[in-house]
């Protein structure tokens, strides 16, 4: 894969055949390449997030995958069918959350679940009961019989997935989800997608949001302008290209410190993050010269590896909004 | 499809504004026009303002012969030219002034003066009133030539012989035994309003589209066609109910005579597949709802108006009438007009369910052929 860097994902799970494969997807919407030479592969019970800004590719991708929009070339396998131009065969094995909100809002909470349980092909009395057991997860129950439009934003997002639920997917791609929802949904949400993922279900979920992906996903795709910039386990990408750093707080530290092995520095708050390829030894540095100037220290310790400075290093920008 | 079907009309029962134009303003216009127009052609409905300046028992009894077939009401003598002014200002169409010395010139055999002043406007309302004034004066005569046959020697009888015409017409109606306007409006606002559902089902797409609805419902086990279709009979079936609810009130309120209900159901059941087929065509060519509002006006008024809905279309100029041909709504009202006052059957009401049933389906085919660009843009 041109551009991409790929890290290995668990042994322990490479034997297993993959859910989902996606190879070199290409899609140009007129002279915009929307997406250029996406491959990724996901085992079942994967959380697979997908990072990256407004623009990225992420909602193409997911469009192609749930037959939503047609690839111009490359292909993508679920459960070992070619579903890249026919998503029929398997359509009743994946479920879908756009990022828009999609309901009927002068429908009630119930009705808009009864019609797409119908659309995915569930019936009768097990569509009766899978839309309580929905509506009981997302704490929904007893808002069962009003309208949607009379719902809060975070209540309508939890309709939203639950929509998508009733026909128990082995997929289920969720683009991002929690867009401008109170944090209290929020964390119902994120509590729903572990138990789901608990029991089995493989999730795709793209966000712009870092701290998002670091709660829930697995395996994280970082992706830019139509690309995927680097693929592997969370732990993997943050060890290989996550910002080395030490922060460092005492009483009258007006400037940077000087120390060897500092390839650059910056104020934060009160402080100063030390940028470098050995920790350790600033941290060792750092407390000589802390006792031999007399510093009162504050703060001295290791910056844990965050995904905004994976995906500066990968993409060269800050991950806009 | 059932899914989609269901979820339409839980929709279409809560949408107030289809309500409005569905039912409520239909209504309406029946009200309106049956008010205006109703009982039109009965000539005792023709009211005719007389002025008597003679006042004697031979004018009298020329006004009460004209009292016989319409309704006279009889005006000051010197009130001439306010009811020129009235005329003028458009109150009324007519005027007949006796003049004075009308006995005395009967009496003598000379022509006595009746003068029909009236509005050069109107000669639709005035035509009726000119033939009655005729038919009036042809008696006369007809007395005039009694009186100098028998001054001759002629019997009565004889006279009354020589007298007789020629010709015996019989009138043989052809119809129902009861036509009046209202089986003119009631089916003609019925039909005009049917396609005002072109507004809701263009709304309902973009809205589906706009929302992401559509591409939602894409990403489900549902198929494009079961989806076009699926969205298509509930505006089907909720013509066909505005349609029963405004011809009930047409028969509850009015009187209308139904007919043969069977035929009046299947130009009802052809009427609604035109006008939602003409819809569902729409919806994927018009470029947004704006448009869509237009489009509708031009098709319902227009359409209406050539169409023979607001007036009989034999009243029309030859080349509307000739354009009327080409609308469905000239075929839906001459259908149903055919049921609801000439006694009118299945049979003979075959070819305009045809007609209509093509323009539902020219309508679907262009919505077959325009979906897949519809859906990608809804993609997009």
């Amino acid at each position: 894969m041109n551009g991409t860097t790929v890290i290995k994902q668990p042994a322990a799970t490479s034997a297993a055949a993959p859910l989902l494969e996606v190879s070199a997807l290409r899609k140009a919407y007129g002279k915009k390449q929307a997406l250029d030479n996406v491959t990724f592969s996901l085992r079942e019970g994967t959380c697979f997030g997908f990072l990256g800004p407004n623009g990225a590719g992420k909602s193409t991708t997911m469009k192609i995958l749930t037959g939503i929009v047609k690839a111009d070339s490359g292909f993508v396998k679920l459960l070992g069918r070619d579903i890249t131009n026919d998503t029929d065969a398997v359509s009743r094995h994946i479920g879908y959350v756009p990022q828009e909100i999609t309901l009927y809002e002068k429908l009630s909470a119930y009705d808009n679940l009864e019609f797409f349980g119908q659309a995915y092909g569930v019936r009768g009395s097990e569509l009766k009961q899978r839309i309580r057991e929905v509506l009981t997860r997302t704490g929904l129950l007893d808002r069962a019989k009003d309208e949607v439009q009379t719902f809060s934003g975070g209540m309508k997002r939890r309709i939203n997935i639950a929509a998508a639920l009733l026909h128990r997917p082995k997929l289920l791609i969720l683009d991002e989800p929690t867009v401008g929802i109170d944090p209290q949904s929020r964390n119902h949400i994120f509590e729903m997608i572990r138990e789901l993922n608990q029991q089995g279900v493989t999730i795709i979920y793209s966000t712009h949001y870092m701290e998002e992906v670091e709660a829930l996903c697995d395996i994280v795709a970082i992706m830019d302008q139509g690309a995927v910039k680097a693929l592997g386990p969370l732990g993997d990408l943050l060890e290989q290209y996550g910002r080395k750093e030490v922060y460092v707080e005492a009483a009258g530290l007006t400037e940077a410190p000087v120390c060897a092995g500092v390839s650059a520095a910056r104020k934060a708050g009160a402080g100063w993050v030390l940028e470098t390829e050995r920790p350790e030894a600033v941290m060792q540095t750092m407390l000589s010269t802390a006792a031999t100037q007399k510093w009162h220290v504050k703060q001295l310790e290791l910056v844990r590896p965050s995904l905004e400075s994976v995906f500066l290093s990968v993409t060269g920008t800050a991950l806009r909004d | 499809m059932k899914a989609i079907i269901s979820k339409e009309l839980k929709l279409i029962r809560k949408d107030k504004r289809s309500f409005f134009f569905l039912l409520l303003m239909p209504i309406l216009f029946i009200v309106m026009f049956g008010s205006v127009f109703g009982g039109g052609g009965d000539t005792a409905d023709i009211t005719l303002h007389v002025i008597d300046q003679d006042r004697t028992p031979a004018s009298q009894d020329f006004l009460k012969q004209l009292g016989g077939v319409m309704d006279v009401k009889a005006e000051a003598a010197d009130a001439l030219n306010d009811q020129l002014e009235k005329i003028k200002q458009g109150q009324y169409s007519v005027v007949l002034v006796v003049a004075s010395g009308f006995e005395t010139a009967i009496k003598q055999g000379q022509a006595a003066d009746v003068k029909l002043y009236q509005d050069p406007a109107s000669q639709t309302a005035v035509a009726p009133i000119k033939a009655i004034l005729a038919g009036i004066s042809g008696q006369y005569r007809e007395q005039k030539l009694a009186g100098a046959l028998e001054a001759k020697g002629e019997s009565k009888e004889a006279a009354a012989a020589l007298l007789a015409s020629p010709l015996r017409i019989e009138d043989v109606p052809t119809s129902s035994d009861h036509f009046d306007y209202i089986d003119q409006v009631v089916p003609g606002m019925t039909v005009m309003f049917v396609f005002f559902i072109i507004i809701t089902m263009t709304r309902r797409f973009f809205d589906e589209k706009k929302t992401g609805l559509l591409s939602r419902i894409r990403s489900t086990t549902i198929k494009p066609l079961t989806y076009l279709l699926g969205m298509w009979l509930p505006f089907i079936l909720t013509v066909i109910a505005q349609c029963v609810i405004l011809f009930a009130f047409g028969r509850l309120v009015y009187g209308l005579q139904l007919g043969d209900v069977a035929a009046l159901g299947l130009i009802v059941l052809a009427l609604s597949i035109a006008g939602t087929g003409i819809g569902l065509g729409l919806s994927f060519i018009v470029p947004g709802e704006s448009a869509s509002m237009v489009v509708t006006q031009l098709i319902s008024m227009g359409g209406a108006m050539v169409g023979g809905l607001w007036v009989p279309s034999y009243l029309l100029p030859k080349i509307v009438q000739s354009i009327g041909h080409f609308t469905p709504q000239y075929w839906a009202q001459h259908s149903l007009q055919n049921v609801v006052a000439h006694g009118a059957h299945i049979g003979d009401v075959l070819p305009g369910v045809g007609v209509l049933l093509v323009f539902g389906l020219i309508g679907l085919i262009v919505a077959l052929v325009r979906l897949p660009a519809f859906l990608r843009s809804a993609a997009n």
